[in-house]
């Protein structure tokens, strides 16, 4: 196999290239004269222009809480509601179907009608990100106690378990890595959520809002570096998670 | 390749223990109860008409929009755009997926970038797009089609990654071209993965272009959403949030169909 691309420092400089040849291309269309293109150095520019009024300090903390307010709420209700289907057959067949159809529904779309109930602002833009927290927990608590094998209930009734020793002891330990998987995608949903609620509610402060803004006010780059603000907030928050996961779940011998 | 919590796979799972035609009668009750009771809050006055209109209404919504052609006009519009961009950014997608999968060179130079971008959610781009396209059909074209790219892109990369290594060999044995090698060995050995992607791709596609069609927007399902919004219509919004959520289903359900259907010789 090559070789001489597997080594580290010549792998990172071939992956510069591209980025490299972006810039310049980007650069040089900006040189001739395209009125909404900003150039490179404008980036960094409004970068410190940002950072220094304290705007994009502002606006991230606003997300961030929003996110999290939203994954606070809907996750545990979700892991509830899940583990809840999982165990009681009536409830998984009462409310099964009903959260099943809502699901199908695109998550922002639930937003108009939200508006109209609840009005524009953040009372509307909680609950729709609470909701897309909601379903991922639900789907996979669900999945993980419905696969918990046969015999740890069995040595469970042998002991004489009750429902609540039972759901302590055997179903949560055994659901924990699908647990735990469906609050990883809820808070990725919820992230994505909050940007999209920001963008189209537009109310207060946050990085949506901040987009929205800066796209009215034709500033690419205030868009480009709350673009990459959000990413990656987002790349940080999820591979923090991943960490968390793994540590919560070392004590299981197949978790890689 | 690195992954992010949006995994492919992660999401090619969810939905699994759910299926329709093992419901039994008793799951109909729940929701049927719900409908009675709205139905019921609403004839009795509990909730004003401004506030809930009953399932009735909403029927009764949908069958005028249909009527006058008003509610064919906006799925129309929605689902023109989910193809084209679709089909465009599939393609793309699995041109590129294949290319950093076959080739090192273009892996190490193109990932770093790739697996960059894919951390911004789609929708962070859209503002972006607005700038550069307006809000006219390119821009709706373009939200579906990079939507669709990164989950298709990953899936062909990782089909094609998952093909045994002596199978190669033996293609060399062969002495296979290019073209020979896609068609005989890489086509047949990914197309799981591939359906897979699609799948993903494309009910992803739908969620990112109804957010985008409620943000900017003259016709489709998320701008009637949003015009029944404004002009205090809920009867509208709420047509256009079963619509919307129909749609999604039957595309989930029918990639999840073609999936099965086209890899069911593999396990046979």
């Amino acid at each position: 196999m090559n070789g001489w691309l597997a080594r580290f420092p010549v792998r990172a400089a071939i992956g510069l290239v591209v980025p490299a040849l972006l810039i310049l291309w980007w650069h040089w269309r900006t040189s001739a004269q395209i009125a909404t293109f900003a150039p490179p150095a404008a980036v960094g520019r409004a970068l410190a222009e940002l950072l220094h009024s304290g705007d994009l300090l502002r606006d991230t903390l606003s997300t961030l809480k929003r996110a999290f307010a939203g994954l606070a709420i809907g996750a545990p209700l979700g892991v509830a509601a899940g583990v809840a289907m999982g165990i009681w057959r009536p409830v998984d067949r009462t409310l099964g179907p009903l959260l099943h159809a809502l699901r199908q529904v695109p998550m922002i779309g639930w937003l108009p009608l939200m508006g109209l109930w609840f009005g524009v602002g953040e009372g509307t833009e909680l609950i729709v990100i609470s909701m897309s927290a909601f379903f991922p927990s639900m789907l996979n608590s669900h999945a993980g106690v419905a696969q918990v094998e046969r015999r740890y209930l069995d040595v469970g009734s042998i002991l004489r378990f009750n429902t609540a020793q039972r759901i302590r002891f055997i179903l949560l330990p055994a659901a924990m890595p699908l647990v735990l998987t469906g609050i990883t995608q809820a808070l990725a949903f919820s992230w994505i959520a909050t940007i999209g609620t920001e963008l189209l509610t537009g109310a207060g402060s946050g990085l949506g809002v901040a987009m929205s803004q800066a796209q009215v006010q034709q500033r690419l780059d205030v868009m480009l570096v709350v673009i990459a603000v959000t990413a990656a907030l987002g790349f940080l928050i999820n591979q923090i998670f991943r960490r968390l996961r793994q540590s919560l779940l070392r004590w299981q011998p197949s978790v890689q | 390749m690195a992954t992010r919590a949006f995994d492919y796979q992660i999401l090619a799972q969810t939905g699994r223990t759910f299926r329709l035609e093992r419901l039994p009668l008793s799951s109909f009750v729940a929701p049927l109860a719900l409908l009675a009771l709205w139905q019921l809050a609403c004839l009795t006055g509990l909730f004003p008409p401004q506030v809930l209109v009953p399932p009735s209404g909403v029927a009764k919504a949908l069958a005028d929009m249909t009527a006058s052609g008003e509610l064919q006009r906006h799925v129309g519009d929605s689902l023109q755009r989910l193809l084209i961009g679709f089909v465009i950014g599939a393609l793309a997608g699995m041109a590129f997926g294949a290319t950093i999968a076959l080739s090192q060179l273009a892996e190490a130079a193109f990932s770093p970038t790739f697996l960059t971008l894919w951390q911004v959610p789609v929708i962070a781009f859209v503002p972006m797009m607005v700038m550069f396209l307006g809000i006219d059909e390119p821009f709706k074209v373009a939200v579906v089609a990079i939507a669709s790219f990164f989950p298709m892109a990953l899936a062909t990369f990782d089909g094609i990654r998952g093909v045994p290594r002596n199978w190669f060999e033996v293609a060399k044995i062969y002495r296979l071209r290019l073209f020979q090698l896609i068609r005989r060995i890489l086509l047949p050995a990914t197309v799981p993965a591939i359906l897979t992607g699609l799948r993903i791709s494309l009910t992803r596609a739908w969620v990112v272009l109804v957010a985008a069609e409620l943000l900017a927007a003259d016709s489709g399902i998320g701008q009637m959403m949003e015009m029944g919004r404004q002009l205090f219509q809920i009867d509208v919004v709420l047509a256009g949030v079963i619509v919307s959520g129909l749609i999604g289903f039957l595309l989930d359900r029918g990639a999840r169909w073609i999936e099965s259907r086209a890899s069911r010789w593999r396990t046979a």
